[in-house]
């Protein structure tokens, strides 16, 4: 199955970097009975005309990152089971790369849109004075002026005109063309912001009047599960009152937009979206900088709020079918879900999220931490040893290959980047002991089991040795590569290791 | 059969050969006048073989399973195992040796010093040879000394 992900605007590229994350780890989309779905495969596309967003830009770079490391681990395998498993794909990668015009990137080309005004965008000078008094009544002069290649700075009016071009542009017909039947659509967006806002329902409704369209698969598309993040105020802004963005008018955009949305998207007559998630957070973060346009310009920190959005397009991946169809060719009412911490902490940790978070994020977010740091301070030392040995080697060469510097120094530099944002960020996550680099203590809050001698240790050695021993009774990777064998036997070993050493919280 | 079998039958029909022709691999490398023929007689060669195959083995079971750690899992590690089991052997040979002789009323002290020093390579061909033999299914040391 592929799920097509549109992520839109700042909050898009923000919780679609903590899905590269969580895919990273190996989180997968489960089934109801918490089984992996086997053979998910995500086709991020980003829709944001404000092109020098930092959050975009961080966002293109992880996902490039990731689509090389994953390369080297499956080659185009869709299945992956362990780090990286899930495939990521860009657009054209599915399409063949031969046969279409399209940019190989997970952005969507916004040029029209992001290079000019919007005034010229609706071409206002040529209008004849009807209209033109007609449009002054809907948007304000500032909007008129508004150069789109920051976004629609909070101006949802604006998006809902410009983003409407999307229906006609090739990226949009490349995946009308290449959807099928099986596939899904998730969108991430805010709803108390401009692009995000508007553009949800604008995609929704060329979706589902793909009639209109001319592609291939126009029948998939009007019938596709098409399930939706909403993301609710859940950030603070400094110096913003009076601007564009002003925070003050974030809680009265939402219930425009909610109740925009109810009677487009997801009320009783339409149920054009099958699966809503409405997420936010009282608790408002720490105060970005308000500063479209600038240097670091939307640079905001990852927030908790992010994270858990990712899962919900994990979550919307595991349903099945029958929640959303009737059975005889319709929908059934739109689900709805809110999420709720297990408790109502300022300091988040893996203990503070309910049964069904820590099922899916747990183990493969410590595996990962694991990985981290193992392969940031032990990896080198056993080269030459051990299940290093084994074929296929792993030589002192490796660690000047390009998917140990992409893995080591840039993935995981954003890797730390993201956890020391939300940790930063309000509420405090901290999932890890950051900076920490004894594996005894690395999980915020959880220790290790009790043995004999006091509570158990866990160092490089723990797991060098049972690499070791898994790969001298493991016959599979002799016609795997290098990367694959490592992360695999990491994998393997990181998880006895936890059961084994670690006191359970799941 | 696989490679790791073979070497591990290689390892002990080599063993098992040393000791059936003791006499002739011991007194190949050294003999006296008098002694060789006191430890013929008394039958010294067979416990002397035994114990130093027995050692031998035992030293690299010993670092192939007991230790078998990651950190002990060098070369150099090895090679002190080999070194501690090439002097104790030795040592533990001249014991029984010593008090066999001594109960014999045999004065042989130079030769029985000069023979241990051969027994100390026989000692460490044999650490060598059972290495070979069984450190294939060691987790943690077997590719040392050499990755397989």
């Amino acid at each position: 199955m592929r799920l097509f992900i549109f992520a839109i605007g700042g909050t898009g590229s923000r919780v679609l970097k903590s899905l590269v994350m969580l895919s990273a780890a190996g989180v997968k989309p489960l089934d109801e009975d918490g089984r992996p779905i086997p053979n998910v495969e995500l086709v991020p596309i980003i829709i944001d005309p404000h092109k020098s967003n930092e959050d975009l830009k961080r966002t293109e770079q992880m996902l490039t990152e990731y689509c090389t490391i994953r390369e080297k681990i499956y080659g185009r395998e869709v299945n992956g089971d362990g780090f990286f498993g899930t495939k990521i794909s860009t657009l054209r990668s599915i399409m063949g790369m031969t046969a279409t015009t399209i940019n190989d990137t997970f952005i969507f080309n916004m040029e029209a849109v992001g290079q000019t005004k919007f005034r010229q965008f609706i071409s206002y000078d040529t209008m004849d004075e009807p209209n033109q008094a007609l449009t002054s009544l809907l948007f304000a002069d500032y909007q008129l002026e508004n150069k789109m290649n920051i976004g629609f700075v909070g101006s949802p009016n604006i998006g809902s005109v410009a983003l409407n071009m999307i229906k006609d542009s090739e990226e949009f017909k490349a995946f009308a063309n290449v959807f099928g039947e099986g596939d899904r659509i998730f969108f991430i967006s805010s709803i108390f912001g401009g692009t995000g806002a508007a553009g949800f329902p604008i995609l929704v409704k060329n979706i589902r009047q793909a009639q209109n369209l001319d592609v291939s698969n126009k029948n998939f598309l009007r019938q596709a599960p098409i399930g939706g993040l909403t993301v609710l105020p859940y950030f603070n802004l400094n110096n913003s009152q009076g601007k564009s963005i002003d925070k003050a008018d974030f809680v009265v955009k939402t219930q425009s937009a909610l109740q925009y949305y109810n009677e487009t998207l997801t009320g009783d007559a339409d149920r054009n979206v099958n699966a809503i998630f409405y997420l936010g957070d009282q608790t408002s973060s720490i105060p970005y900088d308000y500063d479209p346009g600038n240097i670091r310009d939307q640079h905001n920190p990852a927030h908790l709020v992010e994270m858990v959005g990712a899962m919900a397009a994990l979550k919307f991946a595991g349903m099945a079918d029958r929640q959303f169809l009737d059975g005889m060719g319709g929908f059934l009412p739109t689900k709805a879900f809110e999420y709720g911490l297990d408790k109502d902490l300022l300091d988040v940790d893996f203990t503070t999220f309910g049964q069904e978070t820590r099922h899916l994020i747990y183990r493969p977010m410590v595996k990962f931490h694991m990985l981290f740091i193992y392969m940031r301070t032990a990896l080198k030392a056993i080269i030459g040893q051990g299940y290093t040995q084994d074929e296929p080697k792993i030589r002192s060469e490796f660690t000047t290959t390009q998917f140990y510097r992409t893995l080591v120094d840039q993935f995981f530099d954003f890797y730390t980047e993201w956890l020391t944002e939300m940790h930063q960020n309000l509420r405090h996550v901290e999932l890890f002991n950051v900076g920490e680099n004894n594996l005894s203590n690395i999980i915020h809050n959880v220790v290790t089991k009790k043995g004999f001698f006091g509570r158990k240790s866990v160092d490089e050695n723990t797991f060098n040795s049972e690499m070791n021993k898994l790969s001298r009774d493991n016959k599979k990777y002799s016609d795997r590569t290098v990367e694959y064998k490592l992360l695999d036997l990491f994998n393997q070993a990181a998880g006895n290791i936890l059961d084994e050493k670690y006191e359970n919280i799941n | 059969m696989d490679k790791k079998g073979i070497y591990l039958i290689t390892g002990i029909v080599v063993t098992v050969l040393f000791w059936i022709f003791r006499v002739e691999v011991y007194e190949g490398l050294y003999q006296a006048p008098g002694y060789s023929d006191a430890m013929y007689n008394t039958g010294i060669y067979g416990i002397v073989g035994i114990i130093s195959a027995a050692m031998a083995w035992g030293a690299a079971a010993i670092f192939y399973y007991a230790i078998n750690s990651v950190r002990f899992a060098r070369w150099w590690h090895w090679l002190s195992i080999l070194a501690i089991v090439s002097i104790l052997a030795p040592i533990v040979c001249y014991c029984v040796n010593s008090s066999i002789f001594n109960s014999e009323n045999y004065s042989y002290a130079a030769e029985m010093v000069s023979f241990e020093g051969v027994n100390m390579i026989f000692t460490a061909v044999l650490y060598v040879v059972a290495s070979y033999s069984i450190r294939w299914w060691s987790s943690n040391c077997r590719h040392t000394p050499f990755p397989q």
